[in-house]
């Protein structure tokens, strides 16, 4: 086996190990696919804004996928920030721990994504499936670097998850249709994902530009947890 | 060697000198001794031998092959003894044979065979140190670095871990370690004293 392939195992193990997580892993998307549905429905028709009720499953299970990853990203930098940086100066290197734990994290946005893909297929179905699996997914990987980038900035579990907390819920509630105006935010940090979900869920295509648009982001979110993760495993100032 | 810490954030930050030139030496064969009072910063030193904190001058010599055992054992929660050894024997580049052999040596010297398939998070504090220190050994370091890698052993443990440590140093490792005891004072060829940031041979 190749180093790369166990680190970046041994990784993902240590995240599924915990049962609380597996929990989560389930319950989370079916709270937010069911109950936090209807309610950013109200809240979008409140704010005046025009989400239809099959955008707000669809975009649910894109959030449950971005809060789970954006904790669990979280938590790869912040639980095992000495053990990295023993494992990176030993000789891997912190380049190397960084590739591993990035590669752990899209495998564990993959496996998040699906979970919240599968309960939104059960509870209300989607018009393009492939569409919505693929904008989950861009929600997860954008919330590997919200996570990853909260936890290279703050040590502390409690202040890091308030942190990760605070920057979903001004997402949420910036998002596309979500107010007459555009919100608070202009563009937070899935902007562009939920777009992609809400066109999915409500059976429309997406034009290419939009595609871009995702791409991009995920690729930037992906760059910033590289380097979180990497200024984690290496030595410090 | 020189290290400062800050703290606290801008226009409050103060700096705090803890090292301001401190020197050490440790050849091949010696034990070597590190004492100092709680805070007066042989961790911070480790540290920055190993290269777990960047210093802010001086110089570090350091051999290619070198082991730290970290004062608070630096694990993973979640991840078993033989997880541990596998990961650390792809950092010292050792090939599957050499590092079979290396960890079940060391599972037998320090008697912990029995928990290599255990969780960290369900190991006793103990049994943590011993594979803290396991892993500073297992590739076999010219020059060892070990943080009180004692702390938490019973007795026995406590006299293996010296007679473990002198028959590498016979060998001819290089080993620095900090430690409170004045009884251990006779088992060590020096002992450098670090107080005020800086260090005297005693
Ligand atoms: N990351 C840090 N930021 C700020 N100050 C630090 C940091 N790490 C250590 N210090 C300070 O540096 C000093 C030396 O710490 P160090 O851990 O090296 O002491 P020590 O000699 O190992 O003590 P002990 O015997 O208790 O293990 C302490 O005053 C500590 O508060
Ligand atoms: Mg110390």
């Amino acid at each position: 086996m190749s180093t790369f392939a166990l680190a970046g195992g041994s990784f993902v193990r240590e995240h599924l190990r915990a049962r609380l997580t597996l929990a989560m892993l389930v319950l989370i998307p079916v709270f937010f696919v069911v109950i936090f549905a209807s309610v950013l429905g109200q809240f979008a028709k409140a704010l005046g804004g025009t989400m239809a009720g099959e955008a707000t499953s669809a975009i649910s299970a894109g959030w449950a996928a971005a809060f789970l990853c954006g904790a669990l990203a979280f938590f790869q930098v912040s639980s095992s920030r000495g053990a990295d940086r023993r494992l990176a100066a030993a000789g891997l290197g912190a380049l190397h721990v960084a590739l591993a734990r990035i590669a752990a994290a899209i495998v564990l946005g993959i496996v998040v994504s699906a979970v919240a893909f599968l309960t939104l297929l059960v509870r209300s179905g989607i018009a393009h499936p492939a569409h919505a699996a693929a904008a989950i997914l861009a929600f997860a990987l954008v919330y590997v670097g919200v996570g990853a980038l909260i936890g290279s900035l703050v040590a502390g579990p409690l202040e890091g998850s308030l942190l990760v907390v605070l920057v979903f819920a001004v997402d949420v509630f910036s998002g596309p249709s979500m107010t007459s105006s555009g919100g608070v935010l202009s563009y937070g940090p899935s902007r562009d994902a939920a777009t992609l979900l809400i066109a999915a869920g409500t059976g429309h295509g997406s034009p290419g530009g939009d595609w871009l648009a995702v791409a991009a982001s995920v690729l930037v979110a992906l760059t910033v947890a590289l380097g979180a993760f990497w200024l984690a495993a290496r030595s410090r100032a | 060697m020189r290290k400062r810490f800050g703290r606290g954030v801008w226009p409050w930050r103060r700096h705090v000198e803890v090292l301001k030139g401190a020197d050490l030496e440790v050849r091949a064969g010696e034990l070597v001794g590190l004492v100092g009072e709680n805070g007066s910063g042989k961790s911070t030193l480790m540290q920055i031998v190993v290269g777990l904190l960047a210093r802010d001058g001086g110089e570090v010599d350091r051999p290619a092959r070198l082991g730290y055992c970290p004062q608070s054992p630096m694990l993973w929660e979640k991840l078993t003894v033989d997880e541990h050894f596998a990961l650390f024997a792809r950092a010292y580049r050792l090939d599957e044979p050499t590092a079979e052999h290396a960890s079940e040596g060391l599972l037998g010297e320090l008697q912990f065979a029995r928990y290599r398939g255990y969780r960290v998070e369900d190991l006793s504090g103990g049994t943590r140190q011993k594979l803290n220190l396991a892993l500073a050994l297992m590739h076999e370091p010219e020059l060892l670095l070990l943080d009180e890698p004692y702390a938490g052993f019973d007795w026995e443990t406590y006299v293996r871990f010296w007679e473990m440590s002198a028959r590498r140093r016979d060998s001819g490792m290089g080993i620095l370690i900090v430690s409170h005891l004045l009884a251990e004072r006779d088992r060590l060829d020096r002992v450098y004293t670090l107080s005020d940031g800086r260090t005297s041979v005693t």
